[in-house]
């Protein structure tokens, strides 16, 4: 066959398949619809310490607040566990941030980029300051990991109140879908891809994934990935510590490596890294999963108890 | 960093020229060809890989209508170098089917079959995997400059990838590479 005869059944072929993508299949059960949205959007106040109490006593500016924040397509549920963990421990406050386009609807994500996401965590940061807030925590599962980790190289908290810890939950630097990384040749086709949730889980992460998103994840884990290469320096006074899943599906474990070999102290130091023997992505949420064993919940306490005895002593 | 390594291949580039033009023999009738060169190897979305080509053809073999090929690249010569990537290398062979194989302008199409291994450094990472067998298809073209030196440049893709649960995290599906060659022929 010629080569002249080739090329228009292949343009055909392409134009067939981009047609063909339809538009997801959304249920008012999802939280992709118009009918759930995440809970913060009704009650800021019971998720975020600087609407709870924007106008805290010197002694409630002193209490240490840590800042969680959640991953991809995800939403403010996934640090509800550590929430109800810590609600009986006056000693410590915890803010849920919900990222930008998150915990909204589908055309929502869809229209946010991956500098909109990280801007909700500055935003809680920034009001919890202009507050009068001291003692500033950061803890980000998986995308959120790679979020702080752009703002700390960013020197966004140079002259301003350093976060005392880091805590990052499975951090996703390297995804463990390789396929991921040709979203910008696929997505078009697909148009969007769906998560394999459970019913229940639909109610808290998008069911549909828009390919615009993906490829602006793809971006930042590429903007971080790059840096990390260039090296990152922590600011004087801050800790990091990284909880990484030794099999994770989703963020690929040898992405600790690469915050291990481009990320420093201060002084020059390593900073602290911990492999978890799981098999779970963001092993500290264990609600809605099934077949969670006994290890799974030793796991997400110790984690828990490391990163309060971290912020108090 | 990229542009060092960019004058470096230039500089290459233009001494394997060089010796090309002076050593041209007015032969017909070749038989076998070796070529001998650098290879710059790029993960989609990941690392430069570079390293070196080489490659041997034969009119007895299939009427040189077949390519066999034997690489090393590495991180370590590409996107490592001055930086905190992970040093990780690849060794393979490759077979290609040559199209137009008299032509100046080949059509390439091939297996490669390799290992893969990279380092971690550090024991806290001792339970990661870190090798792979290297199995991909390569497609591309091939330019035949003049007859010492060619260029030739594929669009690969690799089978067994890392999945974060099995297999080496930082070996990626799809890569392009260009390789500029310096023929021997007898």
């Amino acid at each position: 066959m010629q080569l002249s005869k080739i090329i228009p059944f292949v343009l055909i072929s392409i134009f067939t398949v981009l047609l063909s993508c339809g538009e997801p299949d959304i249920t008012p059960d999802m939280i992709d619809g118009e009918v759930i949205f995440d809970a913060s959007l009704y009650d800021p106040e019971a998720y975020l310490v600087s609407y709870s109490n924007p106008n805290p006593t010197i002694e409630e500016a002193e209490i240490p607040v840590i800042i969680v924040s959640h991953g991809y397509s995800a939403s403010t549920f996934e640090w509800n566990e550590f929430r109800e963990w810590n609600d009986s421990n006056p000693e410590i406050l915890i803010s849920q941030v919900l990222l930008s386009g998150h915990g909204r609807t589908y055309e929502d994500f869809k229209n946010t980029n991956w500098q909109d996401w990280s801007a909700s965590i500055l935003e809680e940061y920034d009001r919890l300051v202009m507050s009068g807030y001291k003692n500033i925590h950061f803890a980000g599962s998986s995308t959120s990991s790679t979020l702080i980790l752009d703002i700390v190289n960013s020197g966004y908290f140079n002259d301003k109140i350093v976060p005392g810890n880091i805590f990052l939950i499975d951090p996703i630097i390297i995804p463990s879908s390789k396929s991921l990384s040709l979203v910008g040749i696929i997505g078009p086709m697909l148009g969007y891809i769906e998560a394999d949730n459970t019913l229940d889980e639909d109610k808290y992460w998008y069911h549909f994934r828009p390919e615009e998103t993906l490829r602006e994840l793809m971006k930042l884990m590429n903007v971080v990935r790059k840096d990390l290469q260039s090296g990152i320096l922590l600011p004087s006074g801050c800790a990091l510590k990284v909880y990484k899943s030794k099999r994770d599906p989703t963020a690929d474990p040898a992405g600790a490596i690469l915050i291990y070999k481009g990320l420093r102290n201060a002084n020059g130091d390593p900073i602290e890294i911990e492999m978890i023997d799981s098999d779970l992505h963001v092993f500290t949420r264990l609600s809605l999963r099934a077949g969670i064993v006994q290890k799974d919940v030793i796991n997400q306490q110790n984690t828990f108890e490391d990163m309060l005895n971290r912020i108090l002593n | 960093m990229f542009n060092s390594l960019i004058k470096f291949s230039c500089r290459i580039f233009v001494i394997v020229l060089v010796f090309s033009l002076s050593s041209q023999k007015n032969t017909n009738a070749q038989s076998q060809t070796i070529s001998v060169g650098i290879r710059l190897q790029k993960s989609i979305n990941f690392y430069l890989e570079n390293g070196f080509s080489v490659y041997y053809n034969s009119d007895k073999i299939l009427s040189d209508k077949i390519l066999f090929g034997i690489h090393y690249v590495s991180s370590r010569l590409g996107s490592a170098i001055n930086s905190n990537a992970i040093k990780q290398d690849r060794f393979f062979f490759n077979a290609f089917y040559i199209m137009r194989s008299k032509k100046k302008l080949n059509i390439l199409t091939g297996i490669d079959l390799g290992y893969f291994h990279a380092d971690y450094e550090e024991p806290v990472f001792d339970d990661l995997q870190n090798q792979s067998l290297l199995l991909a298809l390569e497609a591309g073209i091939r330019y035949n400059i003049i007859k010492r030196l060619s260029v030739n440049s594929t669009l690969g893709y690799n089978f067994i990838t890392g999945d974060g649960t099995d297999g080496a995290g930082t070996l990626y599906p799809m890569y392009f590479q260009i390789s500029l060659l310096c023929n021997f022929q007898k």
